[in-house]
């Protein structure tokens, strides 16, 4: 049942051609070219523009770029959803955490190499305290962490935007928003296509802690037996509230990470609302579920859909199609794979069929 | 204080909030009881309001907008039920996609239909109208809270004892609560799972979709990108606190709503508008703690699963 990396590359290829994911991948596109036509526009151009703008010229800078949030958020949700926590929260412990971090950055004088890692700490720190709350929400009051981690994204954004409004507000320019991130304390370029933020290297020691974490690790290992089956695994002495907190933590630290990246490494200033509006939790989510929550394909399907935006964005551009277009086809990929067969759940029903299907959560 | 707070511009704009989420969660509780757990109804809900606007810009007339509404919604409904039912998909993953295609869609058809970005406004929208009922209208304070509203309001209202009468007096409410409750039990007996599954589907599908076209035309006349802001997710909670029932789900719905209009009350009173927007959400999750015993039920489908 653990995938391990050695085989996953012959999988890949012996699998491919009858994989629900390559069908799902045609469908989605067929459907997206499809609807550009009946909207007035031309498939074959918008698509030209979009594989030509995720990797020529500077497209391939940003498809690295916007991998980070990607794949950082899809790490962040694919540990919940493997312990079998669903967490829906990620947008508000990204936002959070984003503006703790960026307060860090921007109040606390200091050298770079020290301010930086405060700030990233911080926002991690945040990052984890709001994915406590829904944390505890479930194991002591019985709350459902995917209601309660959903209506906490939408107090986060009121929080941040009050504090935003009216207690970090630069009155120097018209938006609502904090004071421009010091020069000092902000993310470093590394010297690669053009310049990538240094997180990148970051989000890819995290695939790589989390993929040894998952194959090398008991922590791993009882995550993995407790998103499998939560009742078994409690009756085999694995303590599920406790992993329960941990994994909140560790994905709302993660939220916290990545939300902090995004203002001190690309955006500089926290604009109320604008963290939300590329909806990169959810496309992380989205990311996640396709990659059946492994860390490596994780990596490579997030770099896939960043492609696609930054290829979405060149089609609005140049071929006059909404780059929203992208978040159509990258929805219907997975309703396609969740229709054909849910990986995630015929895995599942292998696992522990009897036991499934007697607690009536098999289709309910 | 008090006085000039609860008064009934107050309840009018609450009935206005409670619209929406009540015909939305109505539509959650139907799959509810035939046990399809239903957590798209805020992609329908959206999908529902940028149709209505696209349907009434066309036509001029928002009785086709409605139409246009419910269709687009039971579109959505459509792959819920094929992907869930047929394909025996993971309910919890496809809403979430669903969701998220709505959210996509209406994103893109924005720009690309009418030209505008952000908000489509246009004097060949047309709102629904309000009906204000003869002789009922006239009753103080409560008539014209209640009886001078469009007609999706009064559906939305009546949809209450008619779902409770369905449910609980008529032989179909009872083979679906029985699809749901035990589903062999009811095939053993010659009940589809299937046809009650995908009828329940669809029907949230509609009452959703009828929810947005309130939304679009009804509260407001015109399309806002996702315009829906969570309502569909409070309408999944209401369900939760109502117990599934519809008197329950009605009671859920309008304290959501009272919040909401407490919120643009307070609001104007100089409150700041980012702690008022919070205040349905604040008060979704304190009703959950207070009434946390009831939702043994999801917690095993959320977590167990």
């Amino acid at each position: 049942m653990l995938r391990r990396f050695p085989d996953f590359l012959g999988d890949m290829s012996r699998r491919a051609l009858v994989s629900p994911v390559t069908f799902s991948l045609f469908f989605a596109f067929a459907l997206a070219g499809a609807i550009v036509a009946v909207t007035g526009g031309d498939p074959l151009a918008a698509g030209e523009e979009m594989v030509t703008g995720a990797v020529t010229g500077s497209g391939l800078r940003n498809t690295l770029g916007r991998a980070v949030p990607i794949v950082g958020m899809a790490l962040a949700v694919s540990i919940a959803f493997r312990s079998g926590i669903i967490n829906l929260g990620g947008e508000g412990q990204m936002v959070i955490g984003g503006l703790a971090g960026t307060m860090v950055a921007i109040y606390v004088p200091g050298p770079g190499y020290l301010i930086v890692p405060l700030a990233m700490l911080a926002g991690a720190v945040v990052g984890a305290v709001w994915g406590l709350l829904p944390a505890y929400g479930q194991t002591w009051l019985r709350l459902p962490i995917l209601i309660t981690s959903l209506l906490l994204n939408y107090v986060a954004r009121a929080v941040t935007g009050y504090l935003v409004r009216f207690h970090l507000l630069d009155d120097a320019v018209t938006l609502t928003s904090t004071r421009q991130v010091p020069e000092a304390a902000r993310m470093p370029k590394m010297p690669v296509f053009g310049g990538v933020s240094l997180s990148l290297i970051l989000v890819m020691v995290l695939v790589a802690l989390l993929w040894m974490v998952y194959t090398r690790s008991v922590a791993g290992y009882e995550s993995q037996m407790t998103g499998f089956n939560m009742r078994s695994a409690r009756y085999g002495g694995i303590d599920v509230e406790q992993r329960t907190v941990q994994v909140m933590v560790v994905a709302g630290a993660i939220g916290g990470l990545i939300g902090t990246h995004l203002i001190i490494g690309e955006a500089l200033r926290f604009i109320d609302g604008e963290l939300v509006l590329a909806g990169f939790a959810w496309t992380g989510l989205l990311v996640s579920l396709l990659a059946v929550n492994r860390p490596i394909p994780i990596f490579i399907t997030g770099l896939f859909f960043s492609g696609l935006q930054i290829g979405g964005l060149a089609m609005q551009r140049n071929a006059g199609v909404s780059w929203r277009l992208s978040q159509v086809l990258q929805a219907v990929v997975i309703v396609a794979v969740a229709c054909r067969l849910s990986v995630w759940r015929s895995e599942r029903r292998r696992a522990e069929p009897s036991e499934a299907d007697a607690a009536g959560v098999g289709e309910v | 204080m008090f006085e000039q707070i609860f008064d009934a511009a107050l309840f009018d704009s609450a009935t206005r909030a409670m619209i929406p989420i009540l015909l939305a969660a109505l539509g959650g509780m139907i799959c509810e009881r035939a046990g399809v757990f239903q957590i798209a109804l805020e992609g329908m809900m959206l999908a529902g309001a940028f149709a209505a606007v696209a349907g009434s810009y066309l036509a001029i007339s928002w009785t086709l907008g409605v139409v246009f509404g419910i269709a687009a919604g039971m579109l959505i409904s459509l792959a819920l039920a094929y992907g869930t039912v047929t394909r025996r998909g993971d309910s919890i993953v496809l809403g979430i996609a669903l969701n998220l295609l709505a959210m996509g869609l209406t994103g893109f058809l924005l720009p690309q239909l009418f030209d505008v970005r952000g908000v489509f406004q246009h004097p060949r929208i047309d709102g629904l109208d309000r009906i204000a009922i003869p002789v009922l209208s006239d009753i103080p304070w409560i008539g014209p809270v209640l009886f001078d509203n469009t007609l999706l309001t009064y559906v939305a209202l009546l949809l209450v004892p008619i779902l409770w009468v369905f449910l609980f007096r008529t032989p179909v409410g009872l083979r679906l609560r029985g699809v749901g409750e035990r589903p062999l039990a009811a095939e053993t007996l010659g009940v589809s799972p299937t046809v009650y599954k995908y009828g329940a589907v669809l029907a949230s599908g509609a009452l959703a979709g009828l929810a947005g076209a309130q939304l679009s035309l009804g509260n407001v006349v015109q399309f806002a990108e996702n315009m829906s802001s969570g309502r569909g997710w409070v309408a999944v909670v209401a369900v939760m606190l109502g117990r599934a029932h519809p008197v329950g789900v009605l009671a859920a719905a309008a304290l959501f709503a009272l919040a909401e209009a407490l919120g643009f009350r307070f609001q104007g009173n100089g409150l700041p508008v980012q702690i008022t927007d919070a205040l349905p959400f604040v008060v979704t999750l304190l009703a959950l703690i207070i009434a946390r015993k009831r939702f043994a039920r999801l917690l095993d489908l959320t977590t167990a699963a």
